[in-house]
C-alpha cells in the first residue's frame, strides 16, 4: 500500500538543501513559490475555506480521488520521484567521471558517461516527464505536446519553479548558457541503445510514449524542441547566467573556483526539486478538484 | 533468585519499553479512516458510468471583455476552466458528474435558491453550485477576494446550462 496523501504532503520538509536551493531562485520569479507544506493547509490556501468541516470534506476527497489509481495521480507522484532518484545516481556518475578527470583515477573515465552526455540526456528526460507527469495530473492525452506547451505559458507557483530550477540546475549550470541547443544536439546524436543503458531513461522510459527506444527518443526530442524555446526566453529575459547562480549557491554551498564543475552533480545528488515541488503541484491540483466535485 | 528474576522482570520492561517506542503509532490523522477504506486495491472514486470531461468543455463560458477562460483539468466524470483577470486567477469554474459521489447532489434537495431555473446553493465562503439535470454539478469558486457572490452567479449563468442538462 503506497503511502497516504495526507501523509505525503505532511511529509514535506521546511527547510534543508532541497528548500534552500529552490529559495535561492527567487530572484528569477519573485513571490511565485512559497514552500506550502501540509495537506490541510494547501486545503486552506488552495481553497480559502476555512471552515473544518468543509476542510475535512475537501480532503477526504482528495484522499479518495488519489487512491484511485486509474486517476493518475499515483503514477505522476511515482514519476516525479523516480526520474530524480535515477537522476542521482547520475550525480554520482558525473562526479566519479570528473575525479577521473582531474586524478590519477583516469580508468573511472571509461566506466562513467561524460559529463556533457549524461547532463543532457537528464534534461531531456526530465523535460519529458514533466510534460508526462502533467497529462497525468490534468487529464490532457499523454502525447499532447500542444496542449502542454500552451499551458506552460500559465505556468505558476510551484509549477514554475520546478521549470526555473530545471533550466539552472539542470541546464544552465551544468551546461552553460546554451544548455538548449547543446542538450539537444547532444540527445539528438545519442543512438537510442545508448539511452537504454542511461539511469534516468531507464527509470522512466515505461511512461514515456513509444513502443521502443527509438520511438521514446524521437518523443523527447520533439518534446524538448517545441520546449525549447520557451527555456531560451526564460534565461534571456530573466538574464540568468552561470556566474550569477554559482554566485546565489555559493550562499548555501561552500566551493572554491576550480571546483565549480562538481556543483551541477552536487546538486543532482542532494536537491530533490523534481518530487519536492511535483508534489507540491499535484496536491494543488487534486484539492481543487476535490472542492469542485464535493 | 529474588535479584535475578528482579533483574529478569527489570530487562523484560526495559525490552518492553523498545518495543513500544519503536513500535509507537504515528499521530492518527483526520483522514484515518477515509484512507482505510479507499486504500484498497482496485478503489474507486470515479464511477465507470461518469462522462468524460472532454464533454463538458462546450458547455463553459467562453473568455470575454477582460476575463480568459482557460481549460485546467479534463478527467472523467470532471472539467475545471480558470477565469483569469491580467494573467491573475480570479475564479474557477468546473462541472463534475455527481454519478461517482451521489452525496454531492443530495445538498441540493433543501435548498430554495434557484440558478437559471436550477436548484442552486452556496458552499463555504467562496462556492455557489447548481445541480443540472439531476446529476451534473456545475460550480463557480472565487480565487480572489475581487470575485464576489454575485460574480459567481452571474458566471454560473453563463454556463450553458440547459444543453448540458441534456447531457447523457
Amino acid at each position: 500500500m503506497s503511502k497516504p496523501i495526507f501523509k505525503e504532503v505532511d511529509d514535506l520538509p521546511t527547510g534543508g538543501l532541497t528548500v534552500t536551493a529552490l529559495k535561492s531562485l527567487d530572484f528569477l520569479i519573485p513571490g511565485q513559490w512559497q514552500n506550502l507544506t501540509g495537506f490541510d493547509n494547501t486545503i486552506r490556501a488552495v481553497t480559502g475555506e476555512t471552515d473544518e468541516a468543509l476542510i475535512q470534506q475537501i480532503g477526504e476527497r482528495a484522499v479518495a480521488l488519489y487512491n484511485d489509481k486509474s486517476q493518475g495521480y499515483q503514477r505522476a507522484l511515482w514519476l516525479y520521484s523516480t526520474v530524480e532518484s535515477g537522476s542521482g545516481l547520475l550525480g554520482a556518475a558525473a562526479l566519479a567521471n570528473r575525479i577521473g578527470q582531474d586524478s590519477f583515477l583516469g580508468f573511472l573515465k571509461n566506466i562513467t558517461p561524460k559529463p556533457e552526455t549524461a547532463q543532457s540526456i537528464d534534461l531531456c528526460v526530465k523535460l519529458v516527464t514533466e510534460l508526462v507527469a502533467f497529462c497525468q495530473i490534468n487529464g490532457i492525452p499523454g502525447d499532447s505536446i500542444g496542449d502542454f506547451l500552451a499551458a506552460l505559458g500559465d505556468y505558476s507557483g510551484e509549477s514554475l519553479m520546478r521549470m526555473a530550477a530545471l533550466v539552472c540546475f539542470d541546464g544552465v549550470i551544468p551546461l552553460g548558457p546554451e544548455f538548449a541547443d547543446k542538450a539537444l544536439s547532444v540527445f539528438d546524436s545519442t543512438p537510442a541503445k545508448e539511452l537504454e543503458g542511461n539511469q534516468t531513461y531507464k527509470s522512466v522510459q515505461e511512461l514515456i510514449p513509444g513502443h521502443d527506444s527509438a520511438q521514446k527518443k524521437g518523443f523527447i526530442t520533439q518534446s524538448f524542441d517545441s520546449t525549447k524555446g520557451w527555456m531560451k526566453r526564460f534565461v534571456a529575459d530573466k538574464n540568468v547566467t552561470q556566474q550569477g547562480l554559482l554566485g546565489r549557491i555559493r550562499g548555501f554551498i561552500d566551493f572554491t573556483d576550480d571546483k565549480a564543475d562538481y556543483v551541477g552533480a552536487l546538486l543532482d545528488m542532494n536537491v530533490k526539486y523534481y518530487r519536492h515541488t511535483g508534489l507540491q503541484t499535484l496536491a494543488r491540483r487534486l484539492i481543487e478538484r476535490a472542492v469542485a466535485e464535493i | 533468585m529474588v535479584t535475578s528474576s528482579r533483574q529478569t522482570v527489570a530487562s523484560l520492561l526495559l525490552s518492553l519499553s523498545f518495543v513500544t517506542v519503536a513500535c509507537a503509532p504515528e499521530a492518527p490523522s483526520r483522514y484515518d479512516q477515509v484512507q482505510q477504506e479507499t486504500a484498497q486495491k482496485g478503489s474507486v472514486a470515479v464511477s465507470k458510468e461518469a462522462v468524460n470531461g472532454g464533454q463538458f468543455n462546450r458547455y463553459f463560458p467562453k473568455s470575454q471583455a477582460g476575463f480568459a477562460v482557460v481549460p485546467a483539468q479534463e478527467k472523467k466524470g470532471f472539467a475545471e476552466h480558470k477565469v483569469n483577470r491580467g494573467g491573475k486567477n480570479v475564479a474557477v469554474l468546473s462541472v463534475n458528474d455527481t454519478v461517482s459521489n451521489p452525496a454531492a447532489a443530495q445538498k441540493f434537495q433543501q435548498s430554495q435558491m434557484r440558478i437559471g431555473g436550477f436548484p442552486a446553493v452556496e458552499q463555504g465562503q467562496t462556492g455557489t453550485a447548481v445541480l443540472v439535470g439531476d446529476r451534473f454539478q456545475v460550480k463557480a469558486q472565487s480565487r480572489d477576494p475581487s470575485f464576489t457572490q454575485q460574480d459567481r452567479a452571474a458566471w454560473l449563468q453563463k454556463f450553458d446550462l440547459n444543453g448540458l442538462s441534456n447531457l447523457k
